[in-house]
């Protein structure tokens, strides 16, 4: 059995992996929806949307609608991958 | 790193609850377009029937053959959006909303048949109502919005055949397809 990923099993960023797993693959989600859907404050998001973003999990994009910024994230190959792992990873340490 | 099995129940939990969020909101923008099509049918179909007396017969078909062809554009639009790593669920959502459809207007047309309404007010009564009730079974499993569109619009319909039976159609045209209008735009908002 393979060990837990130590960076996708802290709270908030395995519930952001898991939100943006149950979108199609190179599906975006804007911040604003992905913070309101996991009821986290912006500062909270943004440290833990780095960290993913450094391990190669996450994809950010920042564009312009209109002049109004906007950041969207998307959940990597690698990201999904290792998202899979690491439930599976906790489905076997219930069973088991 | 050590994860006990509690912790691992929870974090467990934690994507179930995460997922399911995420898949309320993918239904209720998905179904969003829908209502406020069938509400602008809705709409028009009533007020053209109340205004313009002459013109009601064809107000129904017309504002219906809309509301299907509008629907089915959407679906395949709908079902082509999605990429190629979407689930076989998720590319059908839309044929598989229109084959639902279909299904409900069949039991509609069963039901008339059988109950034989006597008038135009009945009929238009007994279609509009089967609806609400359909979004209020399907919100108790896809969330309270469609829940709560399906309560609103239920009692609008109720409240106007019963007490403004002189003006249905107006009532069931501002309230029936305003209500529909009213909360496509507030899934849109979820």
């Amino acid at each position: 059995m393979e060990g837990p990923d130590e960076i996708i099993h802290q709270s908030t960023r395995l519930r952001i992996a898991a939100t943006l797993n149950a979108l199609p693959n190179g599906e975006l989600l804007e911040f604003g929806k992905l913070k309101s859907i996991l009821g986290a404050t912006d500062g909270n998001m943004a440290t833990h949307l780095a960290a993913l973003e450094k391990a190669g999990y996450i994809a950010v994009e920042k564009d312009f609608v209109g002049k109004k910024p906007r950041t969207r994230v998307s959940l990597t190959r690698v990201g999904r991958k290792a998202f899979e792992r690491h439930v599976a990873y906790l489905r076997d340490l219930l069973e088991g | 790193m050590n994860v006990t099995r509690e912790e691992a129940a929870k974090a467990l939990a934690d994507v179930d609850r995460a997922s399911d969020r995420i898949g309320q909101l993918k239904g209720y923008h998905h179904g969003a377009p829908y209502f406020i099509i069938w509400g602008f049918v809705w709409l028009a179909a009533n007020l053209a029937s109340y205004f313009l007396t002459d013109a009601a017969k064809f107000a129904w078909p017309v504002s219906l053959g809309f509301g299907f062809t509008a629907s089915l554009i959407l679906g395949i639009l709908q079902s082509r959006k999605w990429p190629k790593g979407a689930s076989t669920s998720e590319r059908r959502f839309g044929s598989r909303m229109g084959m639902t459809a279909g299904i409900v207007m069949a039991f509609i047309v069963c039901i008339i048949l059988i109950a034989r309404p006597q008038s135009s007010q009945e009929v238009n009564a007994m279609i509009s109502i089967v609806f609400p009730f359909l979004y209020m079974a399907g919100g108790i499993w896809a969330g309270w919005r469609l829940f709560a569109i399906g309560l609103v619009t239920a009692v609008a319909i109720l409240v106007g055949y019963f007490w403004f039976a002189e003006h249905f159609e107006l009532w069931m045209g501002l309230f029936g397809g305003g209500s529909l209008i009213a909360g496509g735009i507030w899934l849109r908002t979820a």
